[in-house]
């Protein structure tokens, strides 16, 4: 591709006057500017690591980069830990206690929130959490994490409000904050969360220079407002925006509507829009669609039973927000939703699409339309 | 000079659409860690 990519060099400063970056050789540890003509901050974000005792112990992992993961799998291969604490209940967490407990590792999980995966509604949540422990992780609800009790660098047990978890790993999936230090330190201004503000073509404020990525901020199209989305997925788009314009083109972003997806064993999990918390901070008024069915015909093999929550504004029906707990199958459907989203689909507008059916892929009223039909009823 | 901060999915998605579109113009990632890429 003819791309000069130097790794080990880390971006120390940006002079936003002078058009140039510091830049730290970590090989030679020589320090140089480099001038530019267009800067693009594509800096990521970084785990959650709160301040605790005994955090910087060896023995406790965030997965967030390909160095981590690998450093992480080398000391499961060598030191053959028994017991893990998986400390967040959220996307990391899930996939970890899945990952660790197909190693044969006995898991602990605290969440401090009332259920885990707290981008969903606790009702929703609460079914995650029952696949959880009927799988033998033992949750903690409710259970906030003081510290970490360790020797020689090592953390043997993680104390919490509630008491003492003995363990021999620990694995952090706190969520992330933006690498927005050296934008901030260059004066360029931030947004939700200490993400960078950008505009829809990915422009900072700050002539020239551009951010794109797990750094920036996103508008959100359902509630309208600047938004941080640190998703791999938002960070593609966003960075081929940025190139586009960067390249002479013309492309703007249009937004996010909060789309995740993840899954623990046969149970699956996603969600997009608002959930009920996000819509009572708008102040907007609601109606909810609960159902519980199943994701083929009841009488054909392989069906597996989902949950489908839609939540939708009271008086305009305009649709607000879905979430799916499941067996196989359920969860990617939350696509339908995260599209009629995209178009600002109201509860009448889902009533009669043109979905595909046939028994081997789902019966004749998919259940998001049998849930937007109850939200429907509610007014 | 295009110089782009940090080469994971944003930073060269970004790189090589700019490529695409200009062939000529001269582009330089930095990337702190040893790594560009992993989950683009």
């Amino acid at each position: 591709m003819n791309i000069n990519v130097q790794t080990r060099h880390e971006v120390t400063a940006i002079d936003p006057e002078k058009q140039k970056v510091l830049v730290n050789n970590l090989h030679s540890a020589i320090e140089y500017w480099q001038n530019y003509d267009q800067l693009l901050i594509a800096t990521g974000a970084r785990p959650v690591r709160p301040p605790l005792e005994g955090i910087d112990s060896r023995n406790i992992y965030d997965v967030n980069n390909l160095v981590n993961g690998s450093l992480l799998k080398q000391a499961l291969a060598e030191q053959q830990p028994k017991t893990a604490v998986i400390v967040g209940g959220g996307y990391i967490g899930l996939e970890m206690a899945e990952a660790l407990q197909m190693r044969g590792l006995k898991i602990t999980m605290i969440q401090r929130n009332v259920q885990v995966m707290p981008t969903l509604d606790p009702d929703m949540g609460e079914r995650l959490g029952r696949a959880l422990r009927e799988k033998g992780i033992d949750l903690h609800v409710n259970e906030t994490v003081q510290g970490f009790e360790h020797k020689d660098g090592l953390a043997f047990a993680v104390t919490t409000d509630k008491g003492t978890i003995p363990c021999d790993l620990i694995i952090l999936g706190l969520g992330v904050t933006p690498n927005s230090e050296l934008a901030a330190n260059a004066g360029i201004p931030l947004g939700p969360k200490g993400s960078i503000r950008v505009n829809d073509l990915q422009q900072t404020e700050t002539p020239n220079i551009w951010a794109a990525g797990d750094c920036a901020q996103s508008y959100h199209l359902v509630s309208r407002k600047p938004v941080h989305a640190a998703m791999g997925t938002v960070a593609n788009k966003q960075g081929r925006i940025a190139g586009m314009n960067l390249g002479g083109q013309y492309a703007a972003f249009p937004g996010v509507v909060g789309t995740a997806i993840t899954k623990f064993m046969d149970t699956e999990c996603a969600r997009t829009g608002l959930n009920e918390r996000e819509i009572k901070a708008l102040g907007l008024h609601y109606s909810i669609g609960l159902i519980e069915g199943h994701t083929l015909p009841r009488y054909y093999p392989g069906s597996s039973k989902i949950c489908v929550k839609v939540l939708a504004e009271k008086g305009s029906g305009r649709l607000l927000g879905v979430q799916i707990v499941g067996g196989r199958g359920s969860a990617k459907r939350i696509d339908i939703a995260a599209t009629a989203l995209h178009a600002g689909f109201s509860l009448e507008d889902l009533l009669y699409l043109d979905l595909s059916y046939a028994p081997p892929f789902a019966g004749v009223w998919d259940p998001i339309v049998i849930a937007a039909r109850m939200a429907l009823k509610e007014g | 000079m295009l110089v782009i901060i940090g080469g994971d999915a944003a930073g060269m998605s970004a790189a090589s659409q700019v490529r695409r579109l200009q062939p000529a113009t001269d582009i330089l990632v930095f990337e702190r860690g040893p790594h560009t890429s992993f989950s683009a």
